[in-house]
């Protein structure tokens, strides 16, 4: 038996979708963010819009973290990467978004030597194995990723490797939602709570969302029918008139998430005041730099970097995208100059990023025929 | 990392930049770590200090090389 099979059961998913059909009120028009990109996978991937009623739009959030990484933190990467002696690490995804400076994969055909590690403690066995070199951890992702991070400093520290640092760009999920929720031109509903952030982070964070915002959320897991029970539970919410954080991914998130590694996370980082999002702004105390603690560590600290801001490509709308705006599709590039294998975007990048997901498997949902619900 | 775990696959989704886990199934203690097995055969060791301790046939939720929670065991009913 693969667990995984019961979460994409076709018979259930029709019982669910005509059980959210029901809940709908006519001629009312429902916008639900799914905040994770990873959500934003499983619903292209799997057609979950397709069993959902016209009425339910599902819109994209800014949780994929290599598509909020602006141009300018791309460039700093490379400028890191040309420094002597350094091999720069990063996740798969960051090797092709592309910076004012070209992307990592081009900075390496320069002669530059970056690396992907499937982890950060990947980049320290690097470090250990090449003490002659400077390896620099390129860091990126929210609390779900900000942990191994931390983890890593902690090791390093402990067993007294120095020529290892962290390039930190870890961002936090809960000033993204709120830049969304004061953004003039956005009418939610309510939200798909991002499953795994919340296995860090718990549920009560979300509360102000509910208390102050009146929008229900609901932490979903990953599976088809993870996504339609969670929007079956946010529709009972809107039916009823109730704004609440709910927990459909019970089997996976703590209400409390991890004590344990939210004390790391205290520990090794600490806020930045402000912090660049790509089609966000600048967001206060929205990412995280390396506590005064494990300073030595901050590669921000211990290289030169640039830090200067570039700007956006005029055709890319990825902030339009990453806001839930506009729909990949209505992008002026989508498809067109802007594609998975030469991405304009960030979110053409990431297989998280809206763009992709849908390049990748949104012309089949063309090929469906819409369910009669 | 052991054996030929995917770093990133473009059409099934990175599993470590988006927030994303997998989970795992601990074999066996080595130091600090476990070395952990996906259902497909594919085995990666994984840092277990962020959750509490694990013993072998204990599942675990890893992302980027790290257990995030140590997952309650599944009851099949009936």
């Amino acid at each position: 038996m693969r667990f995984v099979d019961e979460f994409r059961d076709p018979e259930l998913a029709q019982m669910l979708a005509t059980q959210i059909a029901a809940l709908c009120e006519p001629g009312r028009h429902y916008k639900i963010m799914e905040v994770c990109g990873g959500h934003t996978h499983t619903i292209y991937r799997y057609g979950v819009q397709d069993h959902l009623p016209e009425s339910i739009e599902l819109v994209h959030g800014p949780g994929c973290p290599v598509c909020v990484i602006p141009m300018g933190r791309v460039d700093d990467g490379i400028a890191l990467a040309e420094q002597d002696g350094v091999i720069l690490t990063c996740f798969g995804d960051m090797m092709r978004v592309p910076g004012g400076n070209g992307s990592f994969i081009e900075a390496n055909a320069r002669g530059c030597d970056i690396r992907m590690v499937y982890s950060p403690l990947d980049a320290l066995r690097i470090a250990r194995e090449n003490p002659d070199r400077r390896v620099v951890f390129y860091a990126i992702g929210f609390e779900t990723t900000a942990p191994s991070t931390a983890l890593t400093v902690m090791r390093a520290k402990a067993d007294g490797i120095t020529n290892f640092s962290v390039f930190c760009n870890h961002v936090t999920i809960i000033p993204a939602i709120k830049a969304i929720l004061d953004s003039p031109d956005l009418r939610l509903d309510a939200f798909l709570g991002p499953g795994h952030v919340s296995t860090v982070i718990g549920c009560r964070p979300y509360d102000f969302i509910a208390r102050e915002h009146g929008k229900p959320l609901v932490c979903a897991g990953f599976e088809p029918l993870d996504l339609l029970q969670s929007t079956y539970m946010i529709m009972k919410q809107l039916k009823a008139g109730r704004a609440e954080v709910e927990n459909q991914y019970g089997r996976v998130v703590p209400w409390d998430g991890n004590p344990v590694a939210l004390k790391v996370l205290a520990d090794v980082f600490t806020l930045r005041p402000y912090f660049e999002w790509r089609g966000l702004g600048s967001i206060p105390q929205s990412a995280l730099a390396l506590s005064e603690r494990y300073s030595e560590y901050d590669a921000e600290l211990t290289f030169q970097v640039p830090g200067v801001r570039v700007a956006d490509p005029k055709a890319c709308q990825c902030g339009e995208v990453l806001k839930g705006v506009l729909r990949p599709w209505e992008c002026k590039v989508f498809g067109t100059a802007c594609t998975p294998e030469t991405p304009i975007g960030t979110c053409m990048v990431s297989s998280e990023g809206a763009c992709a997901a849908y390049y990748n498997y949104g012309q089949y949902a063309k090929q469906r025929i819409h369910l009669e619900v | 990392m052991t054996g030929d775990f995917p770093a990133c696959e473009a059409r099934d989704g990175c599993i470590t930049c988006g927030d994303v886990a997998v989970e795992l199934t601990v074999v066996e203690l080595i130091g600090d770590d476990a070395l952990c097995i996906d259902e497909g055969g594919r085995t990666e060791l994984v840092a277990v200090e962020l959750v509490a301790a694990v013993t072998p046939g204990d599942r675990v939720l890893v992302h980027a090389g790290v257990a995030l929670e140590r997952l309650r065991p599944i009851v099949v009913e009936g």
